[in-house]
């Protein structure tokens, strides 16, 4: 089985390390300090496993989880009391409580190999993360993967984002990314009063929208700050004045 | 506003409390400046009604002013001074309305001046007590929050001490250690142990001297150096004299414990943290700063300031400071407290 170790403390992944040595055929392709190194290497090395850490220096385990791969098994390792990765139960095949023993260890081994090839959940752990969010909090920035790198918008760098199949695409700094996410679920993850849907398929950052156009009867079209046009709806329309008090 | 108006019954208990206050004053007028009961109404009510209102006015003065912190020569000079003008200005008010009613009365000016000495000195006095009961209020009000702070504070320390997210961590180094080095694992352990011990110990003291909280916060990061190797560098100044003073317990150690956690744990290289100590005019001041990744999405770390900042103004009020400064990859924290003459 090939594994990818992502924890920013060497003890941490010394003990990993030492588990998977009393264990046969077990190879660690990567040994990852910081979240972006971890997500890079499980797109290059495709491992069948990541053990991840939550806490982590650039991105957090739970970023990183939005944006392995997946094929790819994940175990959580983490200091994190076990109410607060329960959320997590469908999206990594098990979590390892710090500090775990041989035979807990095994036992997660033993969940990956019956897992190994088979996809997590279509549930997106993106979803999973606004359930674990307390209410009243929102993301401060969003992590989308750019080939096998990590890029980071800040959401105050989101022009707009808007509905592609199972994807949104999200419009930053005059560039296009693509993230495997509903509108949806990144529409209750921002700021309700920063972020407004002013269509299906469109989720608007407010302070980039200089005038609504009247368009037809019952439609217009919001005209941005670096000059796109979005279609706004009935509905949105009636959202944006609500939220400007128009 | 002042909080007597938060309670419609406690203010107007408050201006009923005026009615004798007013005539008490009207009495004294009408005896010396021989004034007839009409005009001493005339005179008396509305100063009475101001002098009410501005008998409020020592909350802020009372608070700006704490007696803990306040020399007894300002103290005194300040509120003396405030007295003086108070009465100068109702004496003022009285006067222009004697000489108001100077045409239906006449001579009323003449005799109302016989009564202005004794007016002056009333209001002075009244307006010193007010002063008086302000501060008992505010310090009975202080310390029954101080008291529960201090034992919100007492429970929280002792939670926080056992910050599980550290014990736990901390635990799976020595988990780590036992394998590949048994000695250094114990080391460990007995140096959490001394840890988990001495917070106990201090969390359950009220007050305690700088040297003993430096102590525990340098106990902290021995374990903490453990877990994060090369990647947590420590410098520690605090100049001797600070040693002696009398500090709240548990103030530091968390505050440094913020450092690690939203500074150099999220940090691929980790970084320096650098405590400064000194005693001044001011008193104590001690300076936290460590590197940190502003790129990192917004941590909690304003809860632990925030109950910092609750347990500093409870024992403190205003005298007491925690400034925050986020340059572009630095954080500082800097904690002023006032320091007792021993």
């Amino acid at each position: 089985m090939r594994i990818v170790i992502a924890d920013d403390e060497e003890l941490a992944r010394n003990v990993l390390r030492e588990y998977l040595a009393k264990e046969n055929g077990m190879d660690i392709v990567a040994e990852c300090t910081n979240g972006f190194e971890a997500v890079k290497a499980v797109a290059e090395l495709k491992p069948d496993v990541v053990f991840l850490d939550i806490q982590m220096p650039k991105l957090d385990g739970f970023e990183a989880l939005e944006l392995i791969d997946r094929n790819v098994a994940v175990v959580f390792v983490t200091a994190f009391d076990q109410y607060a990765m329960r959320a997590f139960d469908a999206a990594a095949v098990d979590y390892l409580l710090k500090p775990f023993g041989l035979d807990r260890f095994r036992a997660a081994l033993e969940k990956v190999q019956r897992r190994v090839g088979e996809a997590r959940p279509s549930a997106q752990s993106s979803e999973l993360r606004n359930a674990a969010r307390p209410a009243g909090e929102y993301l401060d920035r969003i992590v989308v993967k750019d080939g096998t790198k990590v890029h980071v918008i800040p959401v105050g760098k989101l022009d707009y984002a808007e509905a592609q199949d199972d994807y949104v695409a999200l419009r930053s700094e005059g560039k296009t990314w693509l993230k495997q996410q509903t509108i949806a679920s990144l529409e209750t993850a921002l700021h309700p009063k920063r972020f407004i849907r002013v269509h299906r398929g469109y989720l608007v950052n407010i302070e980039r929208i200089t005038r609504l156009e009247p368009n037809t009867k019952d439609t217009w079209t919001a005209i941005l700050t670096d000059g796109s046009h979005i279609p706004v709806s009935r509905a949105g329309y009636t959202r944006f004045n609500s939220l400007t008090g128009a | 506003m002042h909080p007597i108006f938060h309670n419609w019954k406690a203010s107007l208990l408050y201006l009923a409390a005026w009615i004798p206050l007013g005539a008490l004053l009207g009495l004294l007028i009408s005896i010396t400046g021989r004034l007839t009961a009409l005009e001493t109404a005339a005179v008396t009510v509305p100063i009475t009604v101001i002098l009410a209102l501005v008998c409020l006015a020592p909350w802020y003065a009372c608070r700006a002013l704490p007696l803990q912190s306040t020399g007894a020569a300002p103290l005194f000079g300040q509120h003396v001074l405030a007295a003086i003008v108070v009465s100068g200005a109702v004496l003022f008010i009285a006067r222009l309305i004697a000489s108001g009613f100077s045409d239906v009365r006449p001579g009323i000016a003449e005799r109302f001046h016989a009564a202005s000495p004794v007016l002056a000195v009333m209001v002075a006095m009244i307006y010193l007590l007010s002063i008086a009961m302000h501060y008992v209020v505010i310090e009975a009000q202080t310390s029954r929050r101080s008291e529960l702070l201090a034992r919100e504070a007492q429970l929280r320390a002792l939670k926080a001490q056992v910050n599980p997210h550290f014990l736990f961590n901390s635990l799976n180094s020595i988990s780590a250690l036992t394998a590949s080095d048994p000695m250094r694992a114990r080391e460990m352990c007995i140096q959490l142990a001394d840890f988990l011990r001495t917070s106990l110990r201090l969390g359950e003291r009220a007050a305690i001297p700088f040297r003993d909280e430096l102590e525990l916060t340098r106990m902290y990061l021995g374990v903490e150096k453990v877990r994060f190797g090369q990647r947590l560098q420590i410098s520690l100044d605090v100049a001797s004299a600070c040693g002696d003073c009398e500090v709240p317990a548990l103030l530091i150690q968390p505050l440094v414990e913020n450092a690690v956690k939203h500074g150099i744990a999220l940090l691929d290289q980790g970084g320096e943290i650098l405590m400064l100590g000194r005693l001044g005019k001011d008193g104590l001041r001690f300076i936290i700063e460590n590197p940190y990744d502003p790129a990192a999405p917004a941590s909690r770390s304003g809860i632990g300031l925030a109950n910092v900042r609750q347990r500093l103004e409870a024992r403190y009020g205003n005298a007491a400071r925690l400034e925050v400064e986020a340059s572009e990859d630095v954080y500082r924290v800097t904690l002023i407290l006032p320091v007792k003459p021993s």
